[in-house]
């Protein structure tokens, strides 16, 4: 880890060399370590770092950028000099706002030492242990542990000093053998938070059950989707529509219902960075502190999340939002409210379904609505008269998310955090959808 | 540099590897996106540091450091071998590194990528006016409601050494750029991009690149397009029709359904818990009908422009070209030294790493179907009812690659020989080698070209590869479309 003591001094000289134009720098600096198996072994081990220094100068509303992974005195100086030129040599972006003021943001206690401490010893016995299952189950054991840290800074000419360090960890899990698999994963700030052995029974239990999946014609059936598919789903609203910038642009599944309903009153999202439930990070690329936003309240869609740029071009202030240096804002904690229901009451509810741990390679076919076409992976099972009766081969759908949310029939009482590797956290439960409209079946 | 990666190598050997590589890489980048007539973005990145791998007792360990530095690179090779070590206690013993590498790779020389124009030496004055010249373009159609024009420029410096004596040292340049329009009303949304979607075109190529695809020429009647899609009829639903499909749409169904399917890492089920794995098994090479007689994909990295293009892989193999699919039969895979020697071949080059901090993994190169005998308006002529498609919009494949589904930002109907009207929304869904058996005429050289595809993400954690696929348009008879309603 760099450390709050080693950034801060580096970032204020740099600053200095900004000039007179107004200036700020953002860090993101990871450690992590990856164990990787597949077919019962470790096949690949890795430990990697790097620091990015994202320097954005600003001059009568002409901004430069500038990013280096050079922390010498130097190197952010020169980095400096670079964003400075580049802003000289802009037009000036009449929307541009202004380096944010600074605002204080809440210390969140997100560094667990003991996941910090993780050496390669541990997640190699971790790994043992889940390919010792898979193997007594005659199943071939893939996927990662992986433990690590991340620390964020901002620095500005205007004052803005924030800092955070998240440790993070995930367990990722496939079973399969022949043409059936499972999948199980788990991820948060610590390593000791995950059950390992749990997680290894939940994967080989799905495999063993999934052997010998049958055909299914494709049609529009009822659904029980794992937290794991309604992880994905919320992704998607967010990565399509939750910024302000599609908003603005006319891009986002939200731009005909702003105010409307649109799903079913049993469905809320909200992004929040703040809250231990997710992953949390207090500010965003732009120091500004990260604020709860309700996008989504009793199926009500009320609006995206911003930046400063997009709050100002709508003449609100910034929600904490932005995301990455460039680029617009994202909602990437994000929480759907809870429901009341446990997993087996939601296989219950269902005459003839189908049951899906999760969706793979989903992409967007149309804007409107948030239309994505995917596939079933790791654990489809057909429901008939509330049980689930039998695996099926993995189907393609093509399926409106906002359409299939408007259908929400129940929820489950258990949520789950979904952290994904590009450190977006999704709390969600599992859901009954009325409907979803499957396109193709694999071979 | 030499010094910091023989320390590296030496303090690898001396921990006890049995093989150990190193890259010490330098990356500057420079990327100017004009959005909505204002630029987004102007910015100048650098990224340098070196990564080491070991082999230990049969297992790999890794580690990477930011300093460049002989203690940096002591202790970053010290630590590969310790994770290697903690890799090999839960392998149990493993083979000689001779007998799972396969023979040794000991290049020496250097490369750099032709140009004709270094990119770093064009003024920004000169970039930005271009951009804000294609985006004044696009805003010259009043129903385009989001406008966005990019360049990027790429050099990369590698350099290589391993244990069995290799040291190469390239110097990759790479150039892209694009359009993309977006037009909104009636309740519809559509887009146009150019030359290609995903942002942009790229390749190993210098500024003369961008200045052959003439963005600004394009821009107008890029957003129009966009803009007439608003009103188009929509793509049939859920019929069969026989496709023409454009070069730039081809090559991203190269990619998914075959460049990825004849990974060889992913055949043996190395990637079986994140991309997934490959009907295409080690069982079915040199004995499977693959596509019909008029598919012939091959693997290189010699093809001028291609993102896939280089000196030497991330293992120090030498450049060279591959049969994939010979008259439809599948007969190569894509080889790091550690597959091919699992199934007792040399490995054919196409190991690569994203970065300096991630480790080589099997990539594809330029995967390239090769180019047959008909011209477009001959093969328009000889179809007589169906749908040319053109610029990829949506993408999706499963974890076996079979079965796909794609939908273009624009189509044009086929009736009696002739093109026709503008569809929007279109999708076509199949199972790959159906698909590619269907396939009965592709178009010649004149059409062939390189379209590269920069972001092609595999591995956990995660890296982002770019690679090119050489096409033409082809036919492919009786493929279903329209899934969208």
């Amino acid at each position: 880890m760099l450390g709050p003591d080693a950034i801060r001094p580096l970032l204020r000289a740099a600053l200095r060399h900004a000039g007179a134009a107004d200036a700020d720098i953002y860090v993101a600096a990871t450690e992590q370590a990856l164990t990787r198996f597949a077919n019962n072994r470790i096949h690949q081990n890795v430990s990697h770092q790097d620091a990015v220094a994202h320097i954005r100068v600003a001059d009568s509303g002409r901004v430069g950028r500038a990013v280096t992974n050079n922390f010498a005195p130097a190197g952010l100086t020169d980095a400096v000099r670079q964003a400075a030129e580049h802003a000289r040599l802009m037009p000036a972006d009449p929307d541009f706002p202004g380096i944010p003021e600074p605002r204080p943001a809440a210390a969140i206690d997100a560094c667990d030492a003991d996941t910090l401490a993780c050496d390669p010893e541990r997640r190699a016995a971790i790994v043992g242990m889940i390919c010792r299952k898979a193997a007594a189950a005659q199943l071939d054991g893939a996927g990662f542990c992986r433990t690590g840290v991340t620390e964020l800074a901002v620095a500005s000419t205007r004052g803005a000093d924030a800092y955070h360090a998240g440790t993070f960890a995930s367990l990722l899990i496939t079973a399969r053998r022949d043409d059936a698999s499972g999948w199980a994963k788990d991820g948060g700030v610590s390593l000791a938070a995950i059950d390992a052995e749990s997680l290894a029974d939940e994967a080989v239990g799905k495999a063993v059950r999934g052997q010998n999946p049958q055909p299914l014609a494709p049609g529009e059936y009822p659904v029980v989707l794992e937290h794991y598919a309604v992880g994905d789903v919320l992704e998607a609203l967010s990565f399509y529509g939750m910024g302000a910038q599609m908003v603005q642009d006319g891009r986002s599944w939200m731009n005909d219902v702003i105010g409307q309903p649109a799903m079913s009153p049993l469905v809320s999202i909200w992004d929040d960075g703040t809250d231990a439930g997710g992953w949390p990070a207090p500010f965003d690329a732009e120091g500004v502190p990260r604020q709860r936003v309700d996008i989504v309240t009793d199926g009500v869609a009320l609006g995206p999340v911003h930046n400063s740029c997009t709050a100002g071009k709508d003449g609100v202030a910034s929600t904490g939002h932005q995301r990455g240096a460039t680029g617009g804002p994202a909602a990437t904690n994000l929480f759907m409210r809870p429901g009341d229901r446990t997993a087996e009451q939601l296989i219950a509810g269902v005459k003839r379904g189908l049951y899906i741990t999760r969706f793979y390679y989903t992409r967007l076919a149309h804007s409107r609505g948030c239309v994505m076409t995917g596939m079933t992976r790791d654990g489809t099972f057909l429901i008939e008269n509330g049980e689930l009766t039998m695996p099926v081969k993995n189907l393609r759908f093509t399926q409106g998310y906002v359409d299939a949310l408007s259908g929400c029939r129940a929820l489950s009482a258990a949520t789950h955090l979904n952290l994904n590797e590009a450190a977006v956290a999704v709390r969600a439960p599992a859901a009954l959808l009325d409907s979803w409209r499957f396109t193709g079946q694999t071979v | 540099m030499d010094a910091v990666i023989a320390t590296a190598l030496d303090t690898a050997r001396q921990r006890g590897a049995q093989y150990a590589d190193v890259r010490l890489v330098s990356n500057r980048e420079e990327r100017i996106v004009v959005r909505n007539g204002v630029v987004e973005t102007l910015s100048a990145d650098e990224s340098v540091g070196l990564g080491i791998r070991a082999l230990y007792n049969g297992s790999w360990g890794f580690a990477s450091t930011r300093a460049i530095t002989a203690g940096a690179a002591d202790h970053a090779a010290g630590q590969a071998v310790q994770i290697a070590r903690a890799s090999a206690r839960h392998n149990g013993a493993g083979k000689p590194a001779a007998d799972l590498l396969g023979p040794a790779a000991s290049s020496r020389g250097r490369y750099q990528t032709p140009i004709d124009i270094d990119p770093f030496g064009v003024s920004l004055d000169d970039k930005l006016a271009l951009l804000l010249a294609a985006d004044a373009g696009m805003a010259s159609v009043p129903q385009i409601s989001a406008r966005m024009a990019n360049l990027v420029f790429i050099r990369e410096e590698r350099a290589f050494a391993n244990t069995d004596g290799a040291m190469v040292n390239q110097t990759i340049y790479e150039a892209g750029g694009g359009i993309q329009a977006t037009a909104v009303g009636d309740g519809e949304i559509q887009r146009r991009s150019y030359p290609q979607s995903h942002g942009r075109q790229q390749g190993c190529a210098g500024w003369e690149y961008i200045l052959a695809m003439d963005l600004p020429g394009n821009a107008a009647r890029t957003a129009a397009e966009a803009a007439e899609l608003l009103t188009a009829p929509s793509c049939p639903s859920d019929t069969a029709t026989d496709l023409i499909i454009d070069g730039s749409q081809l090559a991203l169904q190269i990619h998914e359904s075959c460049g990825h399917a004849v990974e060889l890492d992913r055949a043996l089920g190395d990637e079986a818990a994140f991309a997934g794995t490959s009907f295409l098994t080690p069982d079915l090479l040199g004995n499977f009908r693959y596509g019909s007689e008029q598919v012939n994909i091959s693997a290189d990295s010699i093809s001028p422009t291609g993102l896939g293009t280089f000196g030497w892989d991330d293992e120090g193999i030498a450049a060279q070209a591959t049969d994939i699919i010979r008259s439809g039969r599948f007969v190569g895979y894509l080889m790091s030294r550690e597959a091919a020697a699992r199934l007792g071949m040399p490995s054919n080059g196409c190991t690569r790493a994203s970065s300096w901090n991630r480790i080589p993994l099997i990539r594809m190169t330029n995967v390239s179907l090769q180019p047959g005998d008909w011209t477009l308006d001959n093969l328009i002529a000889d179809t007589d009812d169906g749908i040319y498609l053109e610029t990829n919009r949506s993408w999706s494949i499963d974890d076996r690659r079979y079965n796909f589904q794609f939908g273009t930002e624009v189509g044009r109907e086929i009736r009696k020989g002739k093109l026709g009207r503008l569809l929007r929304n279109c999708t076509y869904t199949g199972i790959t080698p159906q698909f590619w058996q269907s396939c009965d005429a592709v178009c010649g050289p004149q059409e062939w070209r390189l379209w590269g595809t920069p972001r092609c993400g595999k591995g956990q954690p995660g890296q982002i590869a770019h690679t090119s696929h050489g096409a033409s348009p082809a036919r492919f008879r009786q493929v279903r479309v329209g899934v969208l309603r």
